[in-house]
């Protein structure tokens, strides 16, 4: 059990301290580029003078450097808060609270699924190797990976929001519609989140497939499998009982790494469906050179990530107890 | 005449291949536009060559854009500019891969620490909002994305490498090299280099494609270079004029089709270079 609790807390402060370094980067890097987003808030003539000095004054860009580090720590520590997005002229921190809520719906919803879906039918192909499943999964696979996202999105919804009209075209409510309760909210956030969610889980289908394809053709070569054959035991039994599970692990690891990957994919899609995420304000946060927004951006997805990651360690480390031990 | 040999020989390995004859030929396509797109595309991408938004018809290929433009004449002058910033990012991730795997494979110790740190960190890192957020400190132009490109694609380069380099220098002509005095610049250079030049190969070719996705999907965003014209530039262009929600699916679907083409033609030319160089590889 010790053991088990030295292995939480080694994982929670090595993340925390890559978030302190993510922390520090994005402190530094705006103040050193030249010319770059502060030098742009002070040399630019349409701030007018007088919310030039709030704004200087706000990111302490008159005090020494260690000062404004040490504020910047402060803020973020005790209120979330890295500043005023001066485009919405709402706290960083408001606003990226608002569209965190549809990000994270969106990852954990497809990752999950996919995950699933994508094992299934990895499992199928590798005990049909060779076969037409296999080889037309695994040649569909290889397409999907080299689809730009957020274009297989736009076709999609063009599809499905256009022609077919099996989806909304844009947003995540029906406007002017007045909601009788709340599983009526939710059935019609479901009903605007439907496509976006279908494409994220084809996208990441495919990173499952093969893997999963992969790891149980090495199983089935082991020396158990031939065991359990000699048994009499059906193949089915075999495939469910012994190579599943094993099967799966490389999988959980994979998963730790897709995480940063589907929050990148899940932030362009949301700009495909006009969904109000993180992705969306990191869009409008270019548009209109808000930095302090663009940067609360990275830290929380930064953060969101870290803290999935560790989640799926976690969870990793009841599956497969040995790599407590590492 | 030595590299135009070694050329034919690496193209008759590639061709011997069923992946990598199919990705030559899929490479054909975008490689004939950009090397000649004066003699396939009708128009001069850049001139109001007729009403702006017209559907395909024998005239226009592919219709017209929101200005007027040939929408078939961009997709094929657009070619240029992803291969070229696939190509250069590649490149330059590669590079810098290389040698951060050359050094830290062959001194290894803390060398190898701090790397490993820096990539475990990266490869689970979401990259695409630091990377918005450098091309948009660097502003725009397709230099400043080429640089962001290989700033976050070159760690997991350098551990392949650095896996090679170690297993390579363990090897018995590396021991009688330095048994003759050579330095730790010649190791390295003249004797560990040249044997990972294959797999150096294989990367460039397998990263240009991920290098055309990112600039796709940064242009999507807007962080292009809005004085070129890239596929990934002109589905943005196509989403900001109401593509989808007047249904003119192909000014989305030709530049998408295009980028597909070409990230798989790598792919495939990738792995066979790499079933080559790892025969064990073959038939997964």
């Amino acid at each position: 059990m010790s053991g088990l609790i030295r292995f939480f807390i080694r994982k929670i402060i090595a993340r925390f301290i890559t978030f302190f370094v993510i922390l520090t980067l994005t402190f530094i890097i705006p103040r050193l580029l030249p010319g770059g987003a502060f030098a742009y808030l002070v040399e630019n003539p349409n701030i007018p003078p007088d919310l030039r000095q709030v704004l200087i004054k706000q990111f302490g860009l008159d005090k020494p450097l260690l000062d404004q580090y040490l504020a910047f720590l402060k803020q973020f520590f005790t209120t979330g808060n890295i500043g005023i997005s001066f485009s919405r002229l709402q706290p960083v921190s408001t606003v990226i609270f608002q569209a965190l809520p549809w990000t994270i719906t969106l990852v954990t919803t497809s990752i999950i699924i996919s995950a699933l879906i994508g094992m299934l039918l990895g499992l199928y192909s590798a005990y049909r190797r060779g076969g037409y499943f296999d080889t037309i999964s695994v040649a569909i696979s290889m397409i999907i990976r080299s689809m730009p996202g957020f274009w297989l999105g736009m076709v999609l919804l063009i599809i499905f929001g256009y022609y077919l009209g099996w989806a909304p075209l844009f947003g995540v409510y029906t406007y002017g519609y007045q909601y009788s309760n709340i599983l009526d909210y939710i059935g019609d956030v479901l009903y605007h989140l439907r496509l976006p969610m279908i494409t994220l889980i084809i996208l990441s289908i495919p990173e499952y497939l093969i893997l999963m394809r992969n790891s149980v053709i090495n199983i089935l070569g082991e020396d158990f499998i031939m065991v359990a054959q000699a048994k009499g035991l059906t193949d089915r039994e075999i495939l469910i009982k012994h190579v599943f599970r094993p099967a799966s692990l490389p999988i959980l690891t994979a998963l730790t790494i897709d995480v940063g990957f589907s929050i990148s994919g899940a932030m362009l899609i949301e700009r495909v469906f006009s969904i109000p995420g993180v992705g969306r304000l990191a869009y409008d946060a270019v548009y209109m050179q808000d930095y302090p927004l663009l940067l609360g951006v990275v830290i929380y997805t930064s953060a969101l990530t870290l803290i999935l990651v560790t989640i799926v360690e976690i969870m990793y480390s009841f599956i497969d107890p040995r790599v407590r031990l590492e | 005449m030595r590299y135009l040999k070694k050329f034919i020989d690496a193209m008759r390995i590639i061709v011997k291949n069923r992946k990598g004859f199919v990705g030559l030929i899929l490479l054909l396509i975008p490689v004939s536009m950009a090397v000649a797109p004066n003699l396939i595309a009708p128009y001069n991408p850049w001139d109001i060559v007729d009403k702006p938004f017209l559907p395909p018809s024998s005239k226009h290929l592919l219709g017209t854009n929101d200005v007027g433009q040939d929408i078939f004449s961009e997709l094929v002058y657009g070619s240029r500019i992803s291969l070229l910033v696939g190509v250069s990012a590649a490149i330059a991730a590669v590079f810098i891969g290389t040698i951060v795997g050359l050094f830290t494979g062959f001194y290894g110790g803390l060398l190898d620490d701090i790397l490993s740190t820096i990539t475990d960190v990266m490869l689970l890192l979401p990259i695409l909002p630091f990377m918005i957020l450098m091309a948009a400190l660097l502003g725009q132009g397709y230099q400043n994305i080429v640089l962001t490109i290989a700033v976050f694609t070159w760690p997991g380069i350098a551990r392949l490498i650095k896996a090679q380099v170690m297993s390579l220098k363990n090897f018995p002509y590396i021991e009688a090299a330095k048994a003759y005095g050579a330095s730790s610049m010649r190791l390295m250079f003249r004797h560990i280099l040249p044997q990972i030049y294959p797999l150096i190969v294989a990367f460039v070719i397998l990263r240009t494609g991920g290098a055309i996705l990112a600039e796709a999907a940064l242009s999507f965003l807007g962080l292009g270079d809005p004085t070129q014209k890239s596929w990934g530039g002109m589905i943005y262009w196509a989403m900001n004029s109401g593509a989808i929600s007047s249904g003119r699916w192909w000014w989305i679907v030709a530049p998408g089709i295009m980028i597909t083409i070409t990230v798989e033609a790598t792919a495939l030319i990738g792995y066979a270079i790499e079933e080559y160089v790892n025969p064990r590889l073959k038939g997964e």
